[in-house]
């Protein structure tokens, strides 16, 4: 008990003044009051000689309390540490315990904690859990109580035969007739009787405790003692009897609570109360035995919980006080001083703060305190993580929305309120007066930061549970809360401030698809009349606000960051309405691709967002190459996933740690915002087998083949390598199947795997126009189909005609003569149109196989030449760097020169006619080559 | 088999080497071709075992035998045991039983490695006077006998010997690829009552293969040889950026010890001017170990095998060209 109000001393005025009040109330349980009343007039005539032992007593009994304490948690150098005290306090003691005899708890502890450091020590398992300084702890623990313990060897060992006996011996000696009717009656009943006396015994107890306060200190140490034989009464019941001692305090607790709260106490609800407080002050227990100074402080409040603060309430004004501002803003900043402490409570401060806006309501201090007052709520509110990582509470979050919710109906109804940033403290006008009111605070950093929370609310919640839907539908009134900041900042902001509300309206508008404007593009009025009156209502198209925003920003900003998100955001719109042209010129124009890569991190997910966006954009327009070379960077790397911002890869810790993934998982776009990494990888894979098998067709001996799309070549390979062939199941396999038929020319069965029931819902359902887009890709597999046809088997052509080819392919007959010229232009095709019989004739001038391997050994051998020469350069570098450079450039040129007439040349004059061809090829290639490479560079 | 006797005598011959000529029985060629018939196919490589005598500077091959192509199963199969038994047997039935080299069939012209290098520099070590027979069944096949004979040059025999193939010893020996084998050359001998047989039958025989000569669609045989003489070009590629990183490292490595060695006598010339004793030398080649040298043998050998598809492809097209021109002589009579 003494302890128990040692350790709360801060708050033990309080307690006495509350249980000044309760004790006329207690009278109820006049029993054991007489009971106590008689032990104590008993005990006054031993007190001078008890006094002194009591008081060492004491001391040793708190001690051994802690030990025991110490021993539950196992924490081994709190226990050494107490031990030595408790060492220090027996020779203190050491006169009365001379006349007294050693005490029976004191032996009964140095058995115990001898047997139970044994028990650890045995323990190997636990032992090696133990951190570094419990180990160390333990083992000169061990040794000292070894030590110690020969001096008491005799008793120890009586005391180990006969524990009980002792146990009560020890009670009989120390309390002697104090309070003996009860300590007798407990002597005798087993732990399972003392646990279902409990409610009897706290019954007893609570007027009791109540009685003790009043300051007899020596009956507290007797009742002390009381409790503590019973603990002893056997050791398995010793929690029990420590918890219940500590219930005896908490009762008391309670009933100085319970009292002042209710009059009436009933019993089931103090129970439940009781148990409440048992378990919060286990919990304290544990925490002194941690850390004695602060915990304490820090325990208490958390014991109390809400009650404090109703005390506190009254508190925060003095009754009578004339409450203007001079003393709100006084208070306020009272409050405000606390923020940040290590023991302030968050959410009281918030409480207080709230009642602060009350009471400055109440008594019309007007919108200019009040806005403060918000804004600190606010604060307050964003303060109540301490982590930076960690995301808000769902409820915090949307309390905070109210909040600047209601800020911005007061800011939006008094127009005279200045806010900003600037605003000095001292310059802060919160008065009423003729002036209008300056407040410092900045509501769109508040907005900003509300709209961050939401993301990471949102990242942090499991996409597929309603909880993120119904977090989701809040995503309506961020925008709402937007707009009307951006309403308030049109009138009263500066453009800076403009520019960054608008970015954030942006980036709550661009990945959404307007579909309203999507169907009355198409002239599809609303079904209902009710949609139509919400189109109405609706006003502007997204893609209107997106425009007016993004000029807005593109003119005005002056940081090149929002200018970035806002051209990123702006293309990234227009792609997904399909508006391919501006998006892409807007891309060029933008010269984003040169610099991307030194923004930061959330830019640049933006920007891979953004091609990606672009890339299925260009496809569904049917430019099949832009979609490629939009979508090559990220797919070609195989992290589309991380690059997109949608998930993590899963790699080993040595490439990044833990905090590094932390960042990047704060880096994440949120489910709602991802695109589907099926349809784009599909989309890449569709455009590159479009691209890559007239390709291949078309170079099938050329030695240096380049791979257009190295993914897909991979994705071919795999499966090439199954070694059953099962009909494909997954889109990679669908495509890996088309390819296959695209190969060999057939393009029905191209078509029958790229589009049918499985791809439809697994990809091209998942376009807003599906049916104009596999209008387009059947045109595709037809054209290429019909290339890769020529190339394949022009070889075994004399000649064909168009219209079988027309037929073959199902195409008209003038794309078919279109595609066909395209090719013998290109010198794709060694053949010629004939015109009148609507014939194309081969010139079969295919290089053979050999022709073919010689020029590849003729590159060879270049190689060769070349590693060669760099020998003999090494050679001679010893001598004289310089001049060999140059005579070496000049013999590689000679070199070049030479070999190129040699083979090539000189192979084509012999094979007089087919002259160019030859040339052709490498030229065309080189074209090509240059043409991918010169795309991607000026394009993107 | 046109003609009886065929020599190609080619290459120069070496006056030191104590073999200038070889003979061989018309009985040990046709036993190769059968061997191979027999037991080779495609690329696969079958060896044997000459059996003959040295008759002042000529090499008399009398007879041979294969050795038995052995699968991965039998590990315990004894190729020593083996000749030794199938010479005593043969000596039974008296026969030369002295061992003067081996023979082996290649594919394309491609001979030269390191195994060949391997064995027949053994033999020589063991028996001065053992040859190599590298038979070519392919053009054996076309219609023209294709058999030659190798030793290896006595320079190569102490590079082998020394087992040094780092290329500061193979430059001090001065060795290129075109002093690595010497050929010899082969006269094929028959006996009297043989020859007099294959004239009778030579009289009775039809001329009906003789135009198998005249074949002109050689691209088959052509890109074979081009094939593997572009895989012996990437192989010798290889080397030379090998030979090239080394050289680079080399020289790093020496400007890094020169640095060094300068950085320590400056101090050294300090410390004496502040009367401090010099720091102590310390193996330097310790600090800076040499970069591994990579054998340059292969290279060698490589550029032998290139050399080889290089002739064996140029003999062949010029053969082809001088067919071409006769069809086309043969076109212009006709039409």
């Amino acid at each position: 008990m003494s302890r128990f109000f040692a350790t709360g001393s801060d708050s033990e005025s309080e307690e006495s003044s509350s249980a000044d009040e309760i004790t006329p109330k207690a009278t109820g349980t006049t029993f054991s009051k007489q009971a106590l009343l008689l032990s104590d007039d008993e005990e006054d005539t031993k007190r001078v000689v008890r006094s002194a032992k009591d008081k060492r007593f004491e001391e040793l009994t708190n001690i051994i309390k802690t030990i025991r304490n110490a021993m539950k948690i196992r924490d081994m150098s709190k226990c050494l540490e107490e031990f030595e005290q408790l060492y220090r306090a027996f020779l203190k003691s050491k006169t009365i315990v001379d006349k007294e005899g050693v005490p029976q708890f004191y032996i009964r502890l140095l058995a115990d904690l001898e047997d139970y450091l044994n028990q650890l020590w045995e323990d190997k398992e636990g032992k090696k859990k133990m951190n570094k300084n419990n180990a160390k702890a333990l083992s000169t623990l061990r040794q000292k109580i070894r030590k110690y313990n020969k001096d008491f060897e005799t008793e120890i060992v009586s005391y180990k035969e006969n524990p009980e006996q002792s146990a009560e011996e020890e009670e009989k000696d120390d309390i002697g007739s104090a309070s003996s009717s009860k300590s007798d009656d407990d002597e005798d009943v087993t732990a399972k009787s003392l646990m279902k006396k409990k409610p009897q015994e706290e019954e007893k107890k609570a007027p009791e405790a109540s009685k003790f306060l009043k300051g007899a200190a020596d009956e507290e140490s007797e009742s002390e003692e009381d409790e503590e034989s019973e603990d002893w009464g056997s050791d398995s019941v010793d929690s029990g009897g420590e918890s219940e001692d500590n219930e005896g305090a908490a009762a008391s607790l309670a009933v100085v609570f319970l009292k002042k709260a209710q009059d009436g106490d009933k019993q089931p609800e103090r129970k439940k109360d009781d148990r409440r407080k048992r378990h919060k002050k286990m919990e304290q227990v544990d925490e002194e035995a941690d850390e004695e100074g602060e915990g304490e402080e820090g325990g208490w409040e958390k014991v109390k919980g809400g009650v404090p603060l109703v005390k506190e309430k009254p508190k925060m004004f003095a009754k009578g006080t004339e409450i203007n501002n001079a003393v709100v803003i006084k208070k306020l900043n009272e409050i405000l001083q606390a923020r940040g402490k290590k023991g302030t409570d968050r959410s009281a401060q918030i409480e207080l703060f709230h009642a602060l806006a009350g009471i400055s309501n109440e008594n019309n201090l007007g919108e200019g305190i009040l806005v403060k007052i918000k804004f600190n709520i606010i604060a307050s509110l964003y303060d109540y993580n301490t982590n930076l990582a960690a995301f808000m509470k769902a409820e915090m979050w949307k309390k905070c929305l109210e909040c600047i919710d209601e800020l911005l109906d007061i800011l939006f109804e008094n127009s005279n309120i200045f806010i900003g940033e600037n605003i000095a403290e001292d310059s802060e006008n919160l008065a009423i007066s003729d002036q209008p009111f300056r407040v410092r605070g900045c509501i769109l950093t508040l907005v900003e930061r509300m709209d961050e929370e939401f993301t990471k609310i949102m990242q942090n919640t499991d996409p597929h549970s309603q909880e993120y839907v119904d977090n989701l539908k809040d995503e309506g009134r961020v925008c709402g809360i937007i707009d009307r900041l951006l309403q308030y900042l049109e009138s009263k902001g500066s453009t800076e401030e403009v520019c960054r509300v608008y970015l954030r309206r942006i980036m709550h508008t661009y990945y959404k698809f307007d579909y309203k404007a999507h169907r009355r593009s198409l002239g599809l009025q609303g079904e209902t009349k009710s949609e139509q009156d919400q189109e109405e209502s609706e006003g502007e198209d997204s893609a209107i606000i997106m425009d007016r925003l993004c000029k807005f920003i593109y003119a005005k900003d002056r940081t090149d960051r929002i200018r970035t998100c806002a051209i990123l955001c702006h293309i990234y719109h227009h792609a997904l309405h399909s508006r391919w042209y501006q998006a892409r010129d807007l891309m060029l124009m933008s010269h984003l691709q040169d610099n991307i890569q030194h923004a930061d991190p959330p830019v640049q997910i933006l920007y891979n967002r953004t091609m990606v966006q672009l890339g299925i954009c260009a496809f569904r327009q049917g430019m099949i190459k832009d979609a490629h070379n939009a979508l090559l960077d990220i797919q070609s790397s195989g992290r589309a996933k991380e690059l997109l911002g949608q998930g993590l890869l899963m790699r080993n810790m040595q490439e990044r740690n833990a905090e590094q993934e932390k960042i990047e998982k704060r880096r994440q776009v949120p489910f709602h915002m991802h695109i589907n990494l099926e349809l784009l990888e599909c989309v890449y894979l569709v455009s590159a087998m479009l691209l890559e098998i007239p390709y291949m067709a078309a170079h099938e001996f050329d030695a240096r083949r380049r791979m257009i799309s190295k993914q897909f070549h991979h994705q071919l390979r795999v499966g090439e390598r199954q070694p059953l062939l099962g009909p494909p199941e997954s889109m990679r396999e669908h495509v890996v199947a088309a390819s296959k038929a695209m190969k060999m020319g057939d393009w029905r069965t191209c078509h029958s795997f790229i589009i049918n029931e499985k791809m439809n819902s697994k990809v091209w359902d998942l376009f807003p126009e599906t049916q104009r887009v596999r209008e387009m890709l059947v045109r595709k597999i037809q054209e290429e189909s019909l290339r890769t046809y020529l190339f394949t088997y022009s070889s075994v052509y004399d000649s064909i005609s168009m219209a079988t080819l027309s037929e073959m392919f199902e195409l008209e007959l003038p794309t078919v003569h279109s595609i066909i010229s395209k090719m013998i232009i290109n010198e794709e095709l060694m053949a010629s149109l004939d015109q009148p019989t609507q014939t194309v004739v081969m010139h079969r001038t295919e290089p053979t196989s050999l022709q073919n391997m010689t020029l590849q050994l003729a590159e060879k051998l270049g190689g060769l030449v070349e590693n060669n020469e760099r020998v003999f350069d090494l050679k001679q570098g010893v001598y004289g760097g310089y001049f060999n450079r140059d005579q070496k450039g000049g013999y590689q040129q000679k070199q070049n020169y030479q070999r190129a007439p040699d083979q090539r040349g000189g192979y084509q004059q012999k094979q007089g006619y087919q002259r160019d061809q030859k040339g052709g090829y490498q030229q065309r290639q080189n074209y090509q080559r240059g043409g991918y490479r010169n795309q991607n560079q000026s394009s993107y | 088999m046109g003609s009886l006797k065929e020599s190609a005598v080619s290459g120069s011959n070496p006056l030191d080497s104590p073999v200038k000529q070889i003979q061989i029985d018309g009985l040990v060629v046709l036993k190769i071709i059968k061997h191979y018939q027999e037991e080779g196919q495609g690329s696969e490589v079958v060896q044997g075992v000459l059996l003959g005598l040295v008759v002042e500077d000529r090499l008399e091959i009398t007879n041979c035998f294969p050795f038995p192509q052995h699968t991965e199963d039998d590990v315990d199969f004894d190729e020593v045991q083996y000749q030794m038994e199938m010479m005593r047997s043969l000596r039974h039935v008296n026969i030369d039983h002295l061992h003067v080299g081996w023979y082996q069939s290649t594919y394309y012209g491609s001979f030269v490695s390191r195994a060949l290098l391997d064995s027949q520099f053994s033999y020589q070590h063991a028996i001065e006077e053992s040859v190599v027979l590298i038979y070519d069944p392919i053009k054996t096949a076309q219609g023209s006998l294709c058999l030659k004979a190798y030793r290896l040059t006595p320079k190569l025999m102490e590079i082998c010997k020394e087992k040094d193939f780092s290329p500061e010893a193979l430059k001090k020996a001065c060795i290129g690829y075109e002093h690595m084998l010497e050929e010899v050359p082969i006269v094929i001998k028959n006996s009297h009552l043989i020859n007099v047989l294959l004239l009778d039958l030579q009289e009775k025989s039809t001329v009906a293969d003789k135009h198998e000569l005249l074949n002109l669609s050689s691209s088959n045989h052509l890109e074979k040889s081009l094939q593997l003489l572009m895989d012996r070009v990437d192989g010798m590629s290889q080397e030379i950026v090998k030979y090239n990183t080394y050289c680079r490292n080399l020289t790093k490595q020496q400007q890094q010890k020169q640095q060094y060695l300068q950085r320590r006598q400056q101090e050294n010339t300090q410390r004496q001017s502040r009367g401090e004793p010099p720091l102590p030398e310390e193996d330097i080649n310790k600090m800076f170990k040499p970069p591994q040298a990579p054998p340059r043998m292969d290279t060698l050998l490589i550029a032998g095998q290139v050399n080889n598809y290089c002739q064996n492809i140029k003999a062949f097209t010029s053969q082809n060209l001088g067919k071409l021109f006769m069809a086309e002589a043969l076109q212009g009579h006709s039409s």
